[in-house]
């Protein structure tokens, strides 16, 4: 059968096609999924030495208090990032989306943060909040006098934790307005029209047709930034290394001060796990591929 | 949104809330390029615009500062006028005195990275173009399993593989030469930036019309021609904006680099290097400002360039951020 031989030329091809990516892939990204959960039952040295200990890395980990902290450090600051960037989000979309003049130099510079690479931005966040020459201090101390000390907010790790929610908002509210800006703009105006008819106010206007009309977006954006910064790394360790969310933790574990790589594997593992639930969901419930 | 005008009330909201949105995005820009340009004596000063403006930050970092003079103890110089010395040992002595501690080899580190960048870029681009084209339009085993396992694969961080990763490159000995090195970095950047590549060239990919190709078909051209002739030319603008965002993936990263290029110091990227340069040294803001400017400039310049695609490539699939 002709057609059949077809299908069959079809099929080569697009094998041969996704090979190299699928196998790069696989041999980097699954491979390494399993070989993790490996790790975690040996005591692993850096040069590659691996001892069998069972479950202690397990237990150890479950009886550290540094486990329980950094689990405790990354919910507050998955909290404050999800609801600050979506809220942040969502309040630069209903205004880019109102008429008025310049803008799309507005539009335009409001995503720079995104862009940036966090490297360049992280040390002009850390010089505002300087001890000795920050603006956040002279504003604090010098101009409003609420305190009489200058505070080093990013050296202590309590207060550093909000710097860097405050840093992640600033830097990733953009992804969650440009989301939710194109389903604003796609949102019927007739809706609106009928609402302004029925003796809504723009408060009202909001609540009634905006708000339902985003609903799946928001549910998104939440759900993508969960997943995201349960494993956000460079943002946190480059501003603040001192502030220990779960990769933080992990990291040090793994590469600093007295290495415990199979302890590390044994976070990644039980890490993976939430996430895999979370991607689920994701999958499942947000996207169509 | 609405018809109606504004009352001037309303108006004077409006822009103040756009202007108060717009100063919180640039506000650390702003003090990134106030601070680069200011004296040291000048960095207490809490206003953005330098007393003095001082470019030696950038000078140093673009290698334009003259040679520092020489400053040689005079012992050390009676030994140098010594006319029984050889010109090699005098030069050893000299060179004692003019230790390269102080330069941070910027160029070098900006090299370093805007190769490994470029390559990921280019052979990411190119992988997720054959795959994502099979995934969007032929039909083949597994198909809807890879294209489901790409979606579930960009979305492990790189935390979660950095300790398999590592010791896979140890026991491969991968890591334990500089160009190894640089080999594990390469293909860890090419799993960061394949999957997300594959996607949002697969989205793209579908938009265009199959009538196109099976036109070409007709005409005579296999498959792999009506790829490579029709839709990869069409697909020009998405191709170019995959790379960028790759590139910029390479560019940014900081976990593998600081895992893998610790002990190689020749090969390190910019992200490391400035945080080295950070942590190692104290009161160099205007040269840390500098170097910041300046690793941000191409990124700019690179989203201006693919901003128009960007936006609407980066909604469709909800990307990585």
């Amino acid at each position: 059968m002709a057609s059949s031989i077809l299908i069959k030329n079809e099929a080569r091809l697009g094998l041969k096609l996704v090979a190299p990516a699928i196998g790069i892939i696989g041999l980097l990204v699954i491979y390494p999924i399993f070989f993790n959960v490996y790790l975690s039952f040996f005591d692993v040295q850096l040069n590659g030495s691996k001892t069998f200990i069972g479950l202690d890395n397990y237990s150890d980990l479950l009886a550290n208090p540094r486990y329980y902290h950094s689990i405790g450090v990354s919910i507050i600051y998955l909290l404050g990032t999800v609801i600050g960037t979506t809220v942040l989000g969502l309040a630069a979309a209903v205004l880019m989306n109102q008429e008025f003049h310049f803008r799309n130099i507005a539009r335009g510079l409001i995503l720079l943060p995104y862009f940036a690479p966090v490297i360049s931005v992280v040390f002009g966040w850390q010089f505002i909040f300087d001890p000795v020459n920050g603006i956040y201090n002279h504003v604090v101390v010098d101009v409003l006098h609420l305190t009489d000390t200058r505070e080093n907010l990013i050296g202590n790790p309590d207060s550093a934790l909000f710097v860097v929610i405050l840093f992640d908002i600033w830097k990733h509210f953009p992804i969650a307005y440009l989301l939710l800006l194109a389903k604003l703009q796609s949102v019927p105006k007739d809706l609106y029209e009928a609402a302004a008819i029925d003796g809504q106010n723009a408060w009202g206007r909001f609540w009634h047709v905006t708000l339902p009309e985003l609903k799946f977006v928001i549910a998104t954006v939440v759900l993508l930034r969960i997943i995201w910064n349960l494993n956000r790394f460079e943002d946190v360790y480059l501003l603040a290394p001192n502030v220990e969310t779960l990769p933080i933790f992990t990291y040090y574990q793994a590469f600093a001060g007295i290495v415990d790589q199979g302890g590390a594997a044994a976070i990644s593992v039980i890490q993976l796990l939430v996430l895999v639930g979370l991607i689920w969901l994701y999958v499942r419930k947000v996207l169509k591929w | 949104m609405m018809m109606n005008k504004r009352t001037p009330i309303q108006s004077v909201i409006l822009y103040t809330l756009v202007i108060s949105l717009v100063l919180f995005c640039v506000f650390p820009f702003l003090q990134i390029l106030s601070t680069s340009l200011k004296h040291p004596i000048d960095w207490g000063n809490p206003s953005l615009i330098p007393r003095v403006l001082h470019l030696d930050a950038y000078k140093e970092l673009l290698g334009l500062m003259p040679a520092k003079e020489i400053d040689v103890p005079a012992s050390v110089q009676r030994l140098l006028d010594n006319p029984a010395l050889s010109a090699e040992k005098k030069q050893m002595l000299l060179d004692k005195f003019t230790s390269n501690d102080e330069v941070f080899a910027f160029g070098r580190y900006m090299l370093n990275t805007f190769t490994i960048s470029f390559v990921t870029g280019i052979v990411s681009t190119f992988l997720a173009s054959l795959a994502a084209y099979a995934i969007a339009r032929l039909r083949f085993p597994a198909q809807s399993l890879m294209a489901n396992g790409v979606l579930f694969v960009y979305m492990v961080g790189g935390v979660l593989l950095m300790v398999p990763l590592y010791q896979m490159s140890v026991t491969v000995g991968l890591a334990s030469s500089a160009s190894g090195t640089i080999l594990s970095l390469f293909l860890i950047y090419l799993i960061q930036t394949l999957p997300v590549a594959m996607y949002m060239l697969g989205n793209y990919f579908r938009t265009i019309p199959f009538s196109l190709e099976e036109a070409a078909m007709m005409d005579g051209c296999s498959r792999v021609e009506a790829f490579w002739r029709i839709i990869l030319p069409l697909s020009k603008p998405m191709l170019f904006t995959v790379f960028i965002y790759c590139f910029v993936i390479a560019w940014n990263e900081y976990l593998f680099a600081s895992v893998f290029l610790k002990q190689y110091q020749d090969f390190q990227t910019l992200p490391l290097a400035l945080q080295t340069l950070f942590t190692s040294k104290n009161a160099i803001w205007d040269r840390i400002m500098a170097a910041s400017m300046l690793t941000l400039l191409p990124v700019i310049i690179c989203f201006m360039l693919a901003n128009k695609h960007l936006s609407g490539g980066l909604t469709d699939g909800g990307v990585k951020g």
